[in-house]
Parts: structure tokens; C-alpha cells; sequence
């Protein structure tokens, strides 16, 4: 069976802009891919692409092995998308918006009905499912976005910054919604730039930054590339200046910075040992740690440090 | 080519068209206006004292002169804003990525509107026709004849609506401009054409003569402020014309036209 989503040399020009340069991109089935980059990066005109609602200046995008531009209707059939967050007709209730795109994708009556009551159920619109959309948030909007994306249950879902508009508690359930899909054996392919959602669902990722892929690789891949190098030292009793000297003088450390409350960055050159060496340093020293940790996840320095880098 | 499914979703599209006029009131404004025009066209005679046109083409003909205006309110209300709005207002992200052609969600709108507009026209020739034969006593098939002309010429509206709908970013510039494109701008143009000695048989709205002129008796001598109309066959080939190469090219654009916003 062909991968949910092939891209090849896929780029898009606005006049002299260049959105997305020349991307290659292999999703396999199955898993759960995010796809990570700062706003402008071109992870929307990625996903625009793949959606038809965009024409690549070059290159090509396929879903199961169905090329979207030359046959969209049937590339998109088993595909379910929230892009940005959709509008939805107003004069609608979200029974009536499921209704008619499941009716477009010739669903039955009797599927029709049970789908969209499990599915709004899911995305806690039950109690809404006859209210009128024109009068909904922006956060139950995005609800009903998902629903109808689920609502086909479909092999590939597409999701564009699917937390977007949520409260905390909105975006959990998303998280938990993306993680029952992927444990039904299903494909999810989501932009973000929420990187602990990333990091809390996705089994891979891609980082892009200018319309270019900078990297690509499962979540711990990504980590060992990381420059996990920056720890957070907390003490009981702020460091003076001749105690912060003298930190900055053990073996493996490369800087130190306070940062307030008794907070010091410590940026080390080498790996755990390293880590261990210093923390047994200052704790002999009798200076008083209460907490050392890293500063940001694996991903987050990654990111971080990859974007920074094309800034540059 | 259109298959077996597209007729289907393309179906599906204009049922949810027609809800969107029925809930928007649009169709019930249209018919709340048909009220009041025909409640005009029968009341006013009988409070002035003045007598009800005594044949049947004359009686339909004080309707008919309101007809024109009707087509262009349909096609402003049904067509203008039918394709502009899902980019405007972005319901294209939840409409596009269905698995659904652009084409064929042009061809269900296109469908609603002519439905809807159909439906105006009819419901006012109906009413004219029942009103003429308790007035008069008949029907003549110049009647018919006014009533299909009337459709003709509303479908030519909704076709160039269409195309504004395609081509204009946002639903207000649509709606306007095919409003005054078809009760003021080809009119000037008409106008101005006949000033040149140049005939306008190629204007719709001059081509749209022929629904009150075919319920006219043959004028007696040359009229004091002459209108050319194009005689039946040529307006309604300029009706088509101007509904086909609208349609093409408004799916066309449609089929182009990218979701940025």
C-alpha cells in the first residue's frame, strides 16, 4: 500500500516569495508526524498543498499514492482535514454541517447518524449538535472542525494547528483525540508550533523554518541531535559572586549566569557524566542545591537552536 | 465531464444553498417584495377609480414592466455572493477539502440559484396570469411567452453574477456591481450605442425588451423616445451567449482560484 502522504521537490512561489522551497517528505502509515516551524515557515502552505486548496509552482504531493492535484476528489477520499480554523455556514447546526459533509462523501443515512452523534460526542458538542453555528466561539468551532474530520473515520488525518483557539483543557482532549486515532492504527499528519503537544503525541517529526525541511527524524533521534547542554541550578541561598566564580571554574562548565532567585543557568560542554561531575562539585562545595535540571525539552533546544541558526 | 456522482454532490451543494436562502430570509424578502409589488399592481387602480387593463397581454404587461427589476434582485440575492463568500468568509476551508470538485460544487450553487430565482418569477408570472384571467376573463400564449423570455433573461443574470462571483475578492463588490452593471452600466452602454448609431443588440438589458414587447400591441407610427429591442430569437441568443461564456469562465476561475486568505 502507497505511504498516506509523498511529496516530492514540492515548493510554491508567491511572485518573487518563495513559501516552500523544494520539500521531500515521506509520511508512513500508521504513525503520528509533526510537522514543527515557526509562523511563515510554510507548514500552512504544506498542508494547503496537500489539501488542494493551494497549486504547487513545483513539484508533486500524493495521498495513498493518488497524486492530489491531478485527482483530488479521489486523493482526499479517506483523508480528514481542520485547516486553520475553518468557518462553518452559519444558518448551520453541527449536525446539519456534519450532514453535508458526509452526505458529499456518500455516507449512509443510518452511518450518518451514528458517526456524527459519536463523533460530537467526542469533541463535546452533544449538547450544541442543534444549536446554530453563528453563535459558537472560536474554540467550539475548531470542536466541530474535528468532528468533522473524524466524522468518516478516515485512514490519513490532516490537522493545521489543531489546539488553535482551545482553553487548556480543549487542547487535552485534542491531545487524547490524536492519540486515540493513532492507537486505531491511523496516520496523523499535524503542523504545531506547540512543541510539548509534539513531543506528548507524535512518534516523528520534521522541522521546517523558511519553506525549507531542516530536520526529520523520530522524536529520539531528534533528542540525540538536541544540545541539551543548558542546565537550571537552583539554590537555597542566592550564589555570591566569588561562589558563582568558582562554578564557573569546575571542570565541564562553560558559563554561568544568574538569573535571579537563587536560579543559575550553567551551560556544560559535555554529556551526563559531565552533569554528574558538576553536580557532585558543587554539592562538596556546601552551597546548598535544591534542583538541577535541564532548561527546555530535547526538542524544544533543537528547535530552538535550528531556527536561530536560519535567522542567522 | 460531469459523472454520476458530481450530479449527486453537485445535489447535495444546492440543498444546502437553498437552506442558506431560506434561512437568511433572502427568498422570504423576495417573496415579502413580490407581496408588495403585486398588492400595488391590484390595488391601485381600484383606490384611484381608474379601470384594470381590459385585455389579458395589456393586464400582464403592468407586471412585466416590473419583471426586469425582479431578474436583477435574483440574481444580486441568489448568484452574487454564491462563490466570492466561501473565500471571503472562509467556509472554503471546510468545503474544499472534501472530496468534491470545484466544478461541481459551481454547478450545485448554479442550480440553487437558478431554482430560487425560477421560483420568484414564476410564483409573480403565476400570479399575474390568475389575476389577468379573473380580470379578463382569458390567457393569451404571448403570456407564456413574456413568463419564458422573464427566465431566460434571469438566467443570464445569475450566469454573469457568476462570474463576478468568480473573479471579485469580496461579496459586497460582487453584489453591487451586478446590480448596477444591470440596471444602470449596460444601460448607459445601450444608451450611448444608440447615440453612435450602433446597435445594441448585444446589451442584455436592451434584449430584455422583449418581455413587455411581446405583450405590446404593434406601436401606430415611430414612438417618441425609441428603444431598440432585438427581436426573440436574437435576445435569447444573447441571453445564452452571455450565460454559457459567463458559467465557463466562472468555473474556470472557481477551478483556479486559490484558498490564501
Amino acid at each position: 500500500m502507497a505511504d498516506p502522504i509523498a511529496v516530492k521537490g514540492l515548493g510554491k512561489d508567491y511572485g518573487k516569495f518563495t513559501a516552500l522551497g523544494a520539500l521531500d517528505l515521506t509520511i508512513p502509515a500508521g504513525i503520528c508526524f509533526g510537522y514543527l516551524g515557526p509562523n511563515g515557515a510554510g507548514k500552512s502552505t504544506t498542508i494547503k498543498i496537500l489539501t488542494n486548496l493551494l497549486r504547487p509552482s513545483r513539484g508533486h504531493a500524493t495521498l495513498f499514492g493518488i497524486d492530489v492535484q491531478r485527482q483530488p476528489r479521489q486523493a482526499l477520499r479517506k483523508v480528514g482535514t481542520v485547516i486553520e480554523t475553518p468557518e462553518f455556514y452559519g444558518y448551520l447546526s453541527p449536525l446539519e454541517v456534519l450532514a453535508y459533509a458526509g452526505r458529499l462523501r456518500g455516507m449512509s443515512r443510518t452511518d450518518l447518524a451514528a458517526r456524527s452523534e459519536t463523533v460530537l460526542k467526542t469533541v463535546k458538542l452533544a449538547g450544541w449538535a442543534d444549536k446554530r453555528v453563528e453563535t459558537f466561539s472560536k474554540g467550539m468551532k475548531q470542536r466541530l472542525a474535528i468532528a468533522q474530520a473524524l466524522l468518516h473515520a478516515p485512514d490519513l488525518l490532516i490537522l493545521d494547528e489543531p489546539t488553535s483557539g482551545l482553553d487548556p483543557r480543549g487542547m487535552a482532549e485534542v491531545r487524547d483525540i490524536v492519540k486515540s486515532v493513532k492507537r486505531e492504527g491511523r496516520t496523523v499528519f499535524m503542523s504545531s508550533h506547540l512543541l510539548g503537544e509534539v513531543q506528548e503525541v507524535c512518534d516523528s517529526a520534521a522541522l521546517i523554518d523558511h519553506g525549507k525541511l531542516l530536520l526529520q527524524g523520530t522524536l529520539d533521534e531528534l533528542a540525540k541531535r538536541a544540545d541539551t547542554s543548558l542546565f537550571q541550578a537552583t539554590f537555597l541561598a542566592p550564589p555570591n559572586p566569588d561562589e558563582l566564580a568558582w562554578i564557573g571554574m569546575v571542570e565541564g562548565v562553560k558559563s554561568v549566569n544568574p538569573s535571579g532567585n537563587g536560579v543559575v543557568e550553567i551551560r556544560l560542554t559535555g554529556g551526563p557524566e559531565v552533569q554528574a561531575i558538576v553536580i557532585s562539585a558543587i554539592v562538596r562545595s556546601g552551597l546548598q542545591l535544591t534542583a538541577f535540571r535541564p532548561v527546555g525539552t530535547a526538542l524544544e533546544q533543537l528547535y530552538l537552536e535550528q531556527i536561530q541558526e536560519t535567522a542567522q | 465531464m460531469i459523472a454520476g456522482e458530481d450530479l449527486r454532490q453537485a445535489f447535495v451543494v444546492a440543498s444546502y444553498e437553498i437552506r442558506k436562502y431560506l434561512r437568511s430570509r433572502r427568498l422570504l424578502g423576495m417573496m415579502v417584495l413580490l407581496a408588495l409589488i403585486i398588492g400595488l399592481i391590484l390595488g391601485l387602480p381600484p383606490a384611484l377609480g381608474s379601470p384594470y387593463p381590459s385585455t389579458p397581454n395589456a393586464f400582464v404587461g403592468t407586471f412585466a414592466g416590473f419583471t426586469a427589476l425582479f431578474a436583477v434582485l435574483c440574481g444580486v440575492l441568489f448568484a452574487a455572493d454564491a462563490l466570492c463568500s466561501e473565500h471571503e468568509k472562509r467556509t472554503g476551508y471546510f468545503l474544499f477539502p472534501n472530496p468534491v470538485r470545484r466544478e461541481t460544487i459551481v454547478l450545485g450553487k448554479l442550480l440553487a440559484s437558478l431554482a430560487a430565482s425560477w421560483t420568484i418569477l414564476l410564483v409573480y408570472y403565476g400570479v399575474a396570469s390568475a389575476a389577468a384571467l379573473a380580470v379578463t376573463g382569458s390567457l393569451t400564449a404571448e403570456v407564456g411567452l413574456s413568463a419564458a423570455y422573464a427566465l431566460a433573461y434571469v438566467t443570464c443574470i445569475v450566469g454573469v453574477a457568476f462570474l463576478l462571483s468568480s473573479v471579485l475578492k469580496g461579496t459586497i463588490a460582487a453584489t453591487v456591481l451586478t446590480f448596477f452593471l444591470f440596471t444602470l452600466i449596460f444601460t448607459i452602454i445601450g444608451g450611448l450605442l444608440q447615440v453612435g448609431k450602433v446597435s445594441p443588440w448585444f446589451i442584455p438589458t436592451q434584449a430584455a425588451g422583449i418581455i413587455s414587447n411581446v405583450l405590446s400591441a404593434p406601436a401606430r407610427g415611430p414612438p417618441e423616445f425609441p428603444t431598440f429591442v432585438p427581436d426573440p430569437a436574437t435576445s435569447l441568443l444573447v441571453f445564452a451567449a452571455y450565460f454559457i461564456v459567463s458559467v465557463v469562465v466562472a468555473t474556470v476561475m472557481f477551478h483556479r482560484r486559490e484558498l490564501k486568505t
